[in-house]
């Protein structure tokens, strides 16, 4: 794991008691953490004029919430494990009482952490859900009689790109749904498969 | 030009019947300039071409058509059924119509009109799925000797089940599902999580539309995969129970 030289001065000076009081540490924690789990429009920002960081310069604050974030994303991305995480912050100065609060903080936000990071790049549309619909086709203006099932399958669609997320829908015969769901069923066998491997 | 009074009303019957007065009603129409769209869209008759966009009238033309074959022999009904069935498979040909003429020493046009009458006669069968006594009723009316009729009906019941599945072709086009295909991956990394265990399906749908295939691909997670084998299925069984059942049995 490495972090950029601008970076490491942040966790440095975040890591220093005179220039950040253990509130003021807690409150910049709190802000990196909650401005990436919130969406882009309500991204929290520190409470600059907030009585805890009163004498703090600002650009400080900035600089260190800044390189707690980064450094948060950079252990989510590489999964780093309690000691190197420890041995990290450790070599930025960090005392024993400030690993452990920032271990705490990063534990309860891992996961979410994890699926945010997980979404991000180009994937295929998601196939969230499923919907159908039966009719019992009777004739049209070209064929009477016909006398035949015919389904519409809806598949709705979720993807981070949004002009992608168009749900697809299709008319399928009774033969045809039953080879859709035949073929589905194969690769959840295969699947099961492969989990007991 | 108009056919005789038809005495029984077999189903062909009255449709043809319906259609040479309405047609001939938009033909004067026609001459009118007021040919309606209304007239054109119900009694014009699709030809069947590949491209399936040539549009062509027969209805005033199908009875007294089908009239000219009665002065055609036997087997000369036998090969202009043959250049009726390949015209609902591929669409008309001019080409045939001059070879048969030469043939046959008559003009190219009577030998187009009678392909048109015996396709027009064969489509509305299978159309309306008619049976073999209501089909040699409809013909009775031509006035053709009985074993003509046999051969009609022959050519009827033989080409029934193709000229219904090209009818089916018609249909109004909505994407409608052709195939599936399936890979299991399993995602490690990416640029911005490393270590990761993702299980994925990856489908690619192949969807038919306009006879043009089209595919997208989708993915999916294992527990939505298995939601959806069981929606799907129950859409399955639901196609089995009683209400459906009823509905079946009583839509005959």
């Amino acid at each position: 794991m490495e972090l950029s030289e601008d970076s490491l001065r942040g966790l440095q000076r975040l890591a220093d008691p005179a220039q950040f009081s253990p509130r003021a540490f807690g409150a910049v924690l709190r802000a990196a953490f909650l401005s990436l789990s919130l969406s882009p429009d309500q991204a929290a920002h520190p409470a600059v004029d907030d009585t805890v960081f009163q004498h703090i310069p600002p650009c400080h604050i900035k600089e260190c919430q800044a390189a707690a974030t980064m450094f948060i994303l950079e252990a989510v991305r590489n999964t780093i494990d309690r000691a190197a995480l420890s041995t990290f912050l450790e070599d930025c100065k960090f005392d024993k009482e400030r690993t452990e609060h920032f271990w705490t903080e990063y534990q309860k936000h891992r996961e979410s952490l994890e699926i945010l990071l997980e979404n991000i790049g180009r994937t295929p549309p998601h196939v969230s859900d499923v919907s159908w619909r039966l009719a019992y086709e009777i004739k049209t203006n070209q064929l009477y009689k016909t006398h035949r099932p015919s389904y519409l399958v809806k598949f709705n669609l979720e993807s981070p790109d949004t002009s992608q997320a168009k749900d697809i829908s299709f008319n399928c015969s009774m033969e045809q749904l039953q080879d859709l769901v035949g073929k589905l069923k194969d690769a959840a066998k295969g699947l099961e498969r492969t989990s007991q491997m | 030009m108009r056919p005789e009074p038809l005495h029984a009303q077999t189903p062909v019957r009255r449709h043809v019947e319906a259609s040479v007065h309405e047609s001939e009603r938009c033909w004067k129409e026609d001459m009118n300039g007021g040919f309606s769209t209304r007239c054109r869209g119900q009694h014009l008759l699709v030809a069947l071409s590949p491209a399936r966009s040539v549009w062509y009238p027969v209805g005033t033309r199908a009875a007294h058509v089908c009239r000219t074959c009665a002065t055609l022999m036997l087997t000369l009904l036998e090969s202009l059924g043959r250049i009726a069935v390949e015209f609902l498979r591929k669409g008309s040909n001019p080409k045939v119509y001059e070879g048969a003429a030469r043939k046959l020493e008559v003009s190219s046009t009577t030998v187009q009109q009678a392909v048109e009458g015996l396709t027009y006669l064969l489509s509305e069968s299978s159309k309306l799925l008619i049976s073999d006594i209501d089909f040699q009723d409809s013909v009775l009316v031509l006035g053709f000797s009985e074993e003509l009729n046999k051969v009609l009906l022959q050519l009827y019941l033989e080409h029934r089940k193709e000229i219904r599945r090209i009818l089916s072709e018609l249909q109004p086009n909505l994407p409608h599902y052709h195939n599936l295909e399936w890979r299991l991956d399993v995602q490690l990394a990416s640029r911005s999580l490393r270590h990761q265990i993702k299980p994925t399906v990856t489908m690619k749908l192949h969807l038919e539309e306009n006879s043009e295939l089209k595919t997208s691909v989708l993915q999916t997670d294992p527990a939505t995969l298995i939601h959806m084998i069981q929606e799907l299925e129950q859409a399955l069984a639901e196609m089995k129970t009683n209400h459906c059942r009823r509905i079946v049995r009583n839509i005959k």
